[in-house]
């Protein structure tokens, strides 16, 4: 697997450059590219989020606002321009520090948390070759990069000088540092099958055996575990008790406004993107169609794989998990602090230990 | 360890139950969906029953709808109406001329037209005792009973609330014209007029408001400028009950008199004080209790509108100063200027109990701040610019040194140079800046100041709204010097 950062660097080689100035230029495109993804994620994933959560309540969701006159829909998928009409509103909104917060830290905590998200996707796979720097240890890093985030919600927490906020920041370390570990011993199960912690390799695996998920009953739960603890990871409902709407006001977000919530926003759907890609990666089989879900199929037949519709595929994917957190949100209430504790130490952490047992059996014995 | 297991497998049953159902409620949106998209869609209207027909219960409450072709303009829903909400103009075809009015759908010969019939809604009450009285049945709420005649109409909410004034005249102005009634659209389009006028000047003029009050420190040094003058002209609070704190019944009768005398030939505040003292002592009657009386009087005003820093250390203006002492009188106002909230509180506390007692306020005050550790350089600044200010007005020493020399130097130079013409002002271009610069002058000529006072005040009173240009500036010069 050549990532863009590689092959970017050997079009430049060819101009005889400095690396100096070679070396910033590719990365600001590749930051740049990263931010406009995270940034049309938000606009769709938002919309989408309010119309799902429309219909699943009997509801039309935003009809009225249209882009240049073009709203999208008479009957059901009106209303395309609200999440551009309320970015620009986010960003026009007055900017509120309180007299007594620390400004420093709040201001700095939420670029912290964007710069987790933001750096995360730089190990990201989109598909195959299409990765901005592909490391040996992806899986490793983007684990250890989304936790980056955590900090910047204590931060924001603590400094904005308000009994919601550090309620908030204090409820989501516990929650974040929590999750982190069923999430890790279900990676674990991929990485000690595939034998890497490589996208592309554990891609390559799931090519030359099948999906991860099939693999065994063991994976197959593992991905559950996964699935449900990202979603945890990114505090979506109902695992929402960071932010608790109607005990919090808003948890840790609770004193920001403007751009800087809008920050917060940003990272939160890109993480939700991030999860999902990376689910869908190492479980779902990434940039592989599903044709080759159990790869049974003749080579001759498996026509619906190439480098386009790799990226088609893993958005696809990611797209339907997102749809499913979405899914999950509008369906359950929140969990109360010990629900989610119970479930975290009680169930999954165990489950992901005799599981990461088992998968070892297993793989002595076929 | 069956029931943890048990907790599982229920927890997953009642997770897929969850899904199962927003899943069905997301895919089933064609029926479910339960909004209305209120202003595109509408439910249909209930019909009207409230158990009687129609015909028997003869009444509904919407929206007023008048039959204008029907209408005679007899006035009588005009005079039911409690609120006053609606207004009938009609026009009256002179006898000699052959104007039709029409005829109503009763066969009433019209005899006047209607110019105007305007409802507003917005004040209506539906209390429809405009409805009962129309000899032609033709005011009426839409709908119900009456919806043979014009269908109901429950939603006429309005973006402005000009809309929900609802005109139903619809005689044209050539139609009014024919029936005589060209001076009727004359007024209606005075009427519009300055309206419209009214409505462009509300920017103009607030810009025209005079600048807020500055603080003390700040205003002696960039415009020791006396407004006292311009303002105390405009003023009208002196009555005539004010003299009847003057003791002496004849003296206080002649005062009234001088008053009344300089009120009808339209004399400002200062030269009626000055007349009052002038006849009360060719009389032999002026005693040092009404000459305090006298220079109390326009102190009320001054005291508002001037700032009390502002008397300054103008020569020129001490004779009007020395009329009103009080002025420099510190106000529980100005202690606004001090910033730290605390410090303003006890700052202020100590202002009354000093006013109570009689005691000096601005030592008081500042002795208070003391006490509390919150005299700062700003608030010290401000205190003592008050003790300066006070002194100055004690003593009304003349030569006050930091009011620099020029000032008095120039003050004789242009003295002898009698005052300008008010035409000179013309040349000033901005409608707005002439406007002011003429009462301005109007108001120096009526208390008698010299030319280069004037021209100081004009200055200082165009800078402060911001209409100093360098044209005016420049014009300004020019006058001073003469030439
Ligand atoms: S219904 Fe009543 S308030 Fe309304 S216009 Fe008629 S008389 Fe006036
Ligand atoms: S009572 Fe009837 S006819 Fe008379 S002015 Fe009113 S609407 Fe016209």
């Amino acid at each position: 697997m050549t990532s863009i950062f590689d092959s970017l660097q050997i079009t430049f080689s060819g101009l005889n450059l400095d690396l100096m100035i070679v070396l910033p230029a590719i990365a600001l495109m590749g930051g740049t590219v990263i931010f406009l993804l995270m940034a049309v994620n938000a606009l769709v994933a938002v919309y989408f989020e309010r119309k799902v959560s429309a219909f699943m309540q009997d509801r039309l969701g935003p009809m009225e606002v249209g882009i240049l006159g073009f709203k999208g829909g008479k009957r059901f998928w009106g209303g395309i321009g609200q999440t551009l009409a309320d970015a620009i509103k986010l960003l026009v909104k007055e900017d509120i520090l309180p007299n007594d917060a620390d400004r420093v830290l709040m201001i700095l905590a939420p670029f912290i948390i964007f710069t987790g998200a933001f750096l995360t996707f730089i190990g990201l796979p989109f598909a195959e070759n299409l990765v901005i720097s592909d490391f040996n240890i992806g899986v490793f890093y983007i684990v250890a990069m989304s936790s980056v985030g955590v900090i910047g919600i204590i931060l924001a927490g603590w400094s904005s000088n308000n009994k919601w906020s550090l309620y908030g920041a204090m409820r989501a370390a516990a929650q974040i540092i929590s999750y982190e570990i069923p999430i890790g011993l279900s990676l674990l199960l991929v990485v000690l099958v595939a034998g890497s912690l490589n996208f592309g390799d554990i891609v390559q695996w799931q090519a030359d055996n099948r999906w991860f998920i099939f693999h065994s009953p063991f994976s197959f739960l593992a991905f559950f575990i996964f699935f449900i603890s990202i979603v945890a990871e990114t505090n979506r409902t109902p695992f929402d008790i960071p932010e608790a709407e109607s005990e919090l006001v808003a948890g840790w977000m609770t004193e920001y406004s403007g751009f800087r919530w809008a920050l917060f926003f940003l990272s939160e759907y890109a993480n939700m993107l991030i999860v999902s890609i990376v689910a869908s990666t190492v479980f779902l089989g990434g940039w592989l169609s599903p044709l080759q879900m159990f790869n049974v199929l003749p080579e001759a037949w498996l026509f619906l794989d190439g480098p386009t519709l790799g990226l088609f595929w893993v958005f696809l994917k990611a797209i339907i998990l997102i749809f499913v957190m979405m899914w999950f949100r509008w369906t359950f209430p929140r969990l109360r602090v010990d629900q989610l504790m119970y479930l975290c130490w009680k169930v999954f952490i165990p489950f992901g230990l005799a599981n990461l047992f088992f998968i070892s059996l297993w793989e002595l014995l076929f | 360890m069956s029931e943890y297991f048990n907790n599982i497998f229920y927890g997953v049953k009642s997770f897929l139950t969850g899904m199962k159902l927003t899943l069905s409620h997301f895919k089933n949106k064609k029926e479910l969906v339960a909004t209305l998209q209120y202003p595109h869609e509408k439910w249909p209207v209930p019909e009207r029953n409230i158990g009687f027909d129609h015909a028997e219960y003869n009444l509904i409450r919407s929206r007023l709808h008048v039959d204008i072709d029907d209408c005679i303009a007899c006035m009588q829903c005009e005079k039911a109406c409690p609120v006053d909400c609606i207004k009938i103009d009609s026009i009256k075809p002179p006898k000699d001329s052959d104007f039709d009015c029409g005829m109503t759908s009763n066969d009433t010969q019209k005899k006047m037209i209607v110019s105007r019939f305007t409802i507003d809604m917005s004040e209506c009450m539906y209390c429809n005792l405009c409805v009962f009285p129309c000899p032609e049945e033709c005011i009426y709420m839409v709908g119900g009973p009456n919806a043979s005649k014009h269908e109901i109409d429950y939603e006429f909410s309005q973006y402005e609330r000009d809309g929900m004034i609802f005109e139903f005249a619809d005689a044209t102005d050539e139609q009014i014209k024919e029936a005589g009634g060209e001076k009727w659209i004359e007024q209606r389009d005075a009427k519009i007029n300055k309206h419209e006028e009214g409505i462009k000047l509300e920017g103009e003029v607030k810009i025209a408001v005079p600048p807020p009050v500055t603080t003390p420190v700040k205003a002696d040094e960039s415009k020791p400028v006396s407004k006292t003058a311009v303002k105390d002209s405009g003023t009208g609070e002196l009555e005539i009950k004010s003299f009847n704190s003057i003791s002496d019944k004849m003296c206080r009768g002649i005062a009234k008199k001088t008053f009344t005398a300089a009120k009808r030939a339209g004399k400002d505040q200062t030269a009626m004080l000055s007349d009052i003292a002038q006849a009360l002592s060719d009389m032999g009657k002026m005693t040092d209790e009404i000459q305090t009386i006298l220079d109390g009087l326009p102190a009320p005003v001054a005291e508002h509108v001037t700032e009390p820093e502002i008397e300054q250390k103008e020569p020129e203006s001490i004779p009007v100063a020395a009329e009103s002492p009080t002025i420099f009188e510190m106000d529980l106002k100005d202690l606004n200027g001090i910033e730290d909230k605390m410090a303003r509180g006890i700052a202020k506390k100590a202002f009354i109990a000093a006013k109570r007692a009689g005691e000096d306020k601005v030592e008081a005050v500042k002795n208070a701040l003391e006490d509390a550790g919150k005299l700062d350089t700003a608030s010290e600044a401000l205190l003592s610019s008050f003790t300066a200010a006070y002194s100055d007005s004690e003593n009304l020493d003349p030569k006050v040194e930091s009011a620099g020399d020029e000032k008095p130097e120039s003050g004789e130079q242009s003295q002898d140079l009698p005052l300008f013409d008010i035409k000179d002002l013309n040349s000033i271009d901005e409608k707005m800046a002439r406007g002011m610069a003429k009462k301005i002058y109007t108001a120096g000529k009526r208390a008698e100041k010299s030319r280069s006072e004037v021209i100081r005040d004009i200055k200082a009173g165009l800078s402060d709204a911001g209409k100093l240009d360098s044209a005016i500036e420049e014009l300004l010069n020019r006058l001073e010097t003469g030439s």
